[in-house]
């Protein structure tokens, strides 16, 4: 199989992630706070570690970084745990279903206000509407991807982050497209992401990361470890927002996959999967009937979609499966933004390659696509 | 006291008056169990007759609907059936239980599947084939075979018919036919056409093997074959008893019922359905081009793929046999489709 779906998730992971999986189960076999001796404190240790790096990576302290079981978690968490009644929020068509159906469910029960400003959305961007609209509207929450999962457009984060700090508004990113490949460190008051993309790290682990001093409920209550004899579920960090037993082996996945990341370097990663993209665009300017949908921008994550004049996407997911090409066809879990490419009807081809992908894999894809 | 006019006694007079019959052939047909696979033009004139009679339980399974190109040939439907697409298996229980009230009828819009027949909640006294398609045909005749239950086998296309009875004794439908006829090779209702006459006929030899075999007569053996344009009716001998290199009567093995169903998976946000069945040959799609070209509309064909319009949908039809279908919804739906062009 050629692997072009690294958007969904990384393929293959760094043997070091397996490997220490593996060793989780064979020798070590118990999470962080639950009991005494070595090898609770290995895990605790693991665990500190990799609090210890996406604080790094955040820019935030590593008491403040839970992990969870994904973006999706950290999303559904953030959200309601910020979002009361009435409140204002603000959003990007750009978003996953991740953001958008916890935002809709939660606009449902608390008779939210919820605003999408969408200027700019068909060239790419809507960084300028959504700065504007903070400016106007100081809503309470603003919620953004930090890439687009469907066009790879970055959107800039600092920019938006620091208009939010001057209006009071909480700033909520979406990184799970950029954690691994970019600085998350752009003034956020919650990041969030899932370990399993560009970080590498094995499904079912992620993290929220809050800057000190933000207060927020913890939204699921349960055993924690620690605090054991309260009736009451803790409140303090990052305990109180890891209820339940923790995904410990892949938390120790997700350490070997930082190791990784840090000893080849998120720069060079990036800049190898944007090569490929790089030829993947090139190629297909060369083939007729192809719409790309793309930023124009030398800044950009390694993901691109296209439509093709004469078949569904649906078709080519299936003609390039048929040559053992996984790509993806569809909406991409992203429902609002095929409006604005024009694509609701169908959706579109994503291509999303990584730094494991090999121009022979570009060539193998360029020349399937030559044959529509 | 005068005989009450809604009695069983009345309502089955005529019947239990046939030599053979009796009252005693008439409670043990109230007390059969018959299951009826597939509610088409097989199955509705099956399970009319069958009703009528007084067989007191029937289970149908079916999962299509009632289509407009459906009432030319099958009895229980009718226009507004049509016109609400009504499941079949729904539409033909509540026609029956018209028909006859004293009886059990259970529709089931399902996949007849081995994991269906596994959990039917009634242990049938017969199956009787309604079916349109070999693998059905196998997985019925496997079923029965490790159940120990008889099955009536019947096919028709264009003006022809066949069936024949299966029981214990007998040769099964693999000692006869190891694998499966290719379709084309058959012709199916949909490019070759069928008319109701022949239907009737296969049907009438069928029902009353069904009728025989629940009173505990000795059922006629052969293959019965009929063509109503030509007048053609004849029961040819076949084998009648298993034969040695059989894989499921000398072989004790059920392959039909290991075999994994084909996969329908609807696809991210879209009115599409993807079919992708395990371990089919590969498609043609030249010929199968061919084959289609009078059937269907907006036939397109290029390097990798074909595609055509029928029965509402849009498929796209790659060689490796996996095909999606647009415009559909329901998954059983998508299956039958599926099934029905490109088995």
């Amino acid at each position: 199989m050629i692997y072009f779906d690294h958007a969904a998730t990384s393929y293959p992971k760094p043997n070091g992630v397996a490997a220490a999986v593996q060793h989780w189960y064979q020798n070590v076999g118990v999470s962080a706070d639950r009991g005494e001796g070595p090898r609770t404190r290995e895990a605790a240790s693991v665990v500190q570690r990799v609090r210890q790096g996406i604080a790094k990576m955040t820019g935030h302290t590593a008491e403040r970084v839970a992990c969870n079981s994904g973006a999706t978690e950290g999303l559904n968490l953030a959200l309601r745990a910020l979002l009361l009644p009435g409140d204002r929020v603000l959003t990007t068509p750009f978003e996953h279903s991740s953001v958008v159906r916890p935002l809709l469910a939660l606009r449902d029960e608390r008779n939210l206000q919820l605003d999408v400003p969408t200027a700019g959305a068909s060239d790419g961007a809507t960084d300028d509407a959504l700065c504007q609209a903070i400016a106007s509207q100081r809503p309470k929450v603003v919620v953004f991807s930090h890439a687009s999962n469907v066009t790879g457009a970055i959107f800039d984060a600092e920019r938006i982050c620091k208009v939010a700090r001057e209006h009071d508004t909480i700033a909520v990113v979406d990184a799970s497209q950029t954690a691994g490949y970019l600085s998350l460190d752009f003034g956020a008051d919650v990041v969030i992401a899932s370990g399993h993309k560009a970080m590498h790290g094995p499904p079912g682990i992620g993290f929220v990361s809050v800057r000190t001093g933000l207060e927020m409920a913890p939204q699921k209550h349960g055993g924690t470890g620690s605090s054991a004899a309260l009736e009451r579920h803790p409140t303090q960090w990052p305990q109180a927002f890891e209820a339940g037993t923790p995904n410990t082996p892949a938390i120790f996945g997700l350490a070997a996959a930082m190791d990784w990341l840090a000893e080849q370097g998120e720069a060079k990663l990036l800049q190898q999967s944007l090569q490929r993209l790089a030829e993947i665009e090139a190629g297909l300017k060369n083939l007729n009937g192809f719409r790309v949908f793309a930023p124009g921008t030398a800044t950009r994550m390694p993901v691109l979609s296209f439509v093709h004049a004469n078949y569904d996407p649906l078709e080519i997911g299936s003609v390039l499966a048929a040559n053992e090409i996984h790509a993806r066809a569809g909406f991409h879990c992203a429902p609002w933004i095929h409006e604005h490419l024009n694509t609701a009807a169908s959706g579109t081809v994503r291509i999303a390659p990584g730094p494991e992908t090999s121009h022979s894999d570009v060539e193998a894809l360029l020349s399937v696509l030559a044959t529509l | 006291m005068a005989p009450d006019r809604y009695s069983s006694q009345n309502r089955y007079s005529r019947q239990s008056r046939v030599a053979g019959i009796g009252e005693l052939g008439q409670t043990k047909l109230s007390n059969s169990t018959v299951l009826i696979v597939g509610c088409g033009a097989l199955g509705t004139h099956l399970a009319d007759t069958l009703a009528r009679a007084g067989v007191g339980t029937l289970h149908l399974v079916d999962r299509d609907i009632v289509e407009w190109s459906n009432l030319q040939r099958q009895v229980l439907f009718t226009e507004q059936d049509a016109a609400q697409e009504l499941p079949k298996a729904i539409a033909a229980r509540d026609r029956l239980l018209a028909i006859n009230s004293s009886i059990k009828v259970i529709g089931h819009t399902a996949d007849c599947s081995a994991d269906f027949l596994a959990n039917l909640p009634d242990r049938p006294d017969l199956v009787l084939d309604g079916t349109d398609n070999f693998p059905t045909r196998y997985l019925i005749n496997d079923w029965c075979r490790q159940q120990g239950i008889p099955w009536i086998y019947a096919g028709a296309v264009g003006t022809e018919g066949a069936s024949m009875v299966v029981t214990k004794d007998s040769a099964c439908l693999r000692c006869l036919w190891p694998t499966a006829p290719a379709q084309s090779d058959v012709g199916n209702c949909e490019t070759t056409g069928i008319i109701a006459p022949a239907i009737a006929a296969v049907t009438a030899f069928q029902s009353a093997e069904a009728l025989k075999l629940l009173i505990g007569q000795t059922p006629t053996k052969g293959v019965f074959t009929c063509d109503v344009f030509r007048g053609n009716y004849s029961v040819l001998p076949v084998a009648d008893r298993p034969a040695e290199d059989c894989v499921v009567c000398a072989g004790g093995t059920y392959p039909a019922l290991t075999n994994e169903p084909a996969q329908a998976v609807t696809l991210c946000g879209r009115d599409a359905i993807q079919i992708d069945p395990p371990d089919r040959p590969p498609i043609d799609l030249e010929a199968l081009a061919q084959q289609l070209k009078d059937s269907v509309e907006g036939l397109a064909r290029t390097q990798h793929l074909l595609r055509f319009e029928v029965d509402g949908c849009r498929f796209t039809v790659f060689p490796g046999g996996r095909a999606l279908l647009f415009g559909v919804h329901d998954p059983l739906r998508a299956r039958a489709l599926y099934d029905r062009w490109l088995a």
